[in-house]
């Protein structure tokens, strides 16, 4: 691949999305320890179904801003961004099958006390 | 040029790119082969998580990561929860923003530009791997480690070494490939190279992965 250089528009662009990107991780990051500590004090055995929810849509997001703008997946062709990410969704399988599993194991502890 | 006739180029362009001679996907194949080798990483690290949440699902009971990570360097008996562990991913994550600087700098073959965040980068990488040595010795002194659990079952206190010491491993690869591109961007290497300063981009892959994997560490230990 040839060498680009960058310009001044270019560069100064660039920077900024850079930190715009690091300034959301922090939100972020803030907002998710924030809500873990305050339902800790709050409802230590409340039901957490909304807050895990909660946590795993943040991570997904907080996961966005590393790839797309520091790993740069969101200047890369269309080709290559299907290439890295089609193989992904093999996760959702993954998880769905092992955490039935971790589950299953779980009530034959439970019931069966194997 | 208007729009429409970019979009036509462009159309054009992506049809005769799988037709042979260039790169279909405008990337050389180092960085190519990186993207790979991180996806196959990726696997690696989903498989130990996917672990922890089989067995988490198994067990009737689990350990409270507000009690367990709830210590803080210098505070005494303090409670923190969580506190220490946020340090540490900002700490990351600045480390990885200096990273991707560092990239930036190399597009415009700027080599003191790319040493100096260069070395941010690694300032960031040792000062996580010297928190993660704290929380580790604090941890064992506690009574947790890969047999024994006071806060809960075994089977946590062993993941938890397992999969953040393979992180940390990670980090402390990163940090040695981060050193070798200081020095040979020191050394003027990379700026005597037809592709330039390439090799930063690509250690600063691995690095943002690194980053990448402990928003899912920190997600399954410290927030679930």
């Amino acid at each position: 691949m040839g060498q680009h250089i960058l310009d001044d528009t270019e560069y100064r662009s660039q920077v900024r999305a850079v930190w715009r990107a690091t300034l959301w991780l922090t939100i972020i990051t803030i907002i998710e320890v924030g809500a873990a500590v305050l339902w800790y004090e709050l409802y230590p055995t409340g039901n957490r179904f909304l807050l895990n929810s909660f946590f795993i849509g943040a991570s997904l997001l907080k996961a966005y801003f590393i790839v797309a703008e520091f790993m740069h997946v969101k200047y890369e062709t269309r080709a290559l961004t299907i290439s890295i990410l089609a193989p992904t969704m093999f996760f959702i399988w993954f998880i769905i099958a092992f955490l039935m599993e971790g589950e299953s194991w779980g009530a034959m502890r439970t019931w069966l006390g194997i | 040029m208007s729009s429409e006739n970019i979009a036509t180029t462009h159309h054009q362009n992506e049809e005769v790119a799988w037709q042979g001679g260039h790169s279909p996907f405008n990337v050389s194949y180092g960085k190519l082969m990186m993207w790979y080798f991180l996806l196959s990483d990726a696997f690696t690290f989903a498989s130990l998580l996917i672990s922890y949440g089989a067995l988490r699902f198994s067990s009737p009971t689990w350990a409270d990561p507000n009690k367990v990570f709830s210590a803080f360097p210098g505070m005494g008996h303090r409670e923190v929860p969580l506190g220490f562990v946020s340090l540490m991913t900002f700490i990351l994550i600045l480390s990885s923003v200096f990273v991707v600087l560092a990239v930036i700098e190399g597009h415009r073959n700027n080599k003191q530009g790319v040493m100096k965040w260069m070395f941010g980068g690694i300032l960031g990488g040792a000062a996580f791997l010297g928190c993660q040595a704290w929380e580790w010795t604090h941890l064992i002194h506690e009574g947790m480690n890969i047999w024994a659990n006071p806060f809960g079952p075994q089977a946590f206190g062993m993941l938890f070494f397992l999969i953040t010491g393979f992180h940390g491993f990670h980090v402390f690869s990163g940090v040695c490939l981060n050193i070798w591109a200081f020095v040979n961007t020191a050394n003027g290497e990379f700026g005597s190279r037809n592709n330039g300063y390439e090799m930063i981009e690509k250690v600063g892959l691995y690095w943002h992965f690194v980053d990448l994997v402990w928003v899912f560490v920190f997600l399954a230990f410290y927030l679930l």
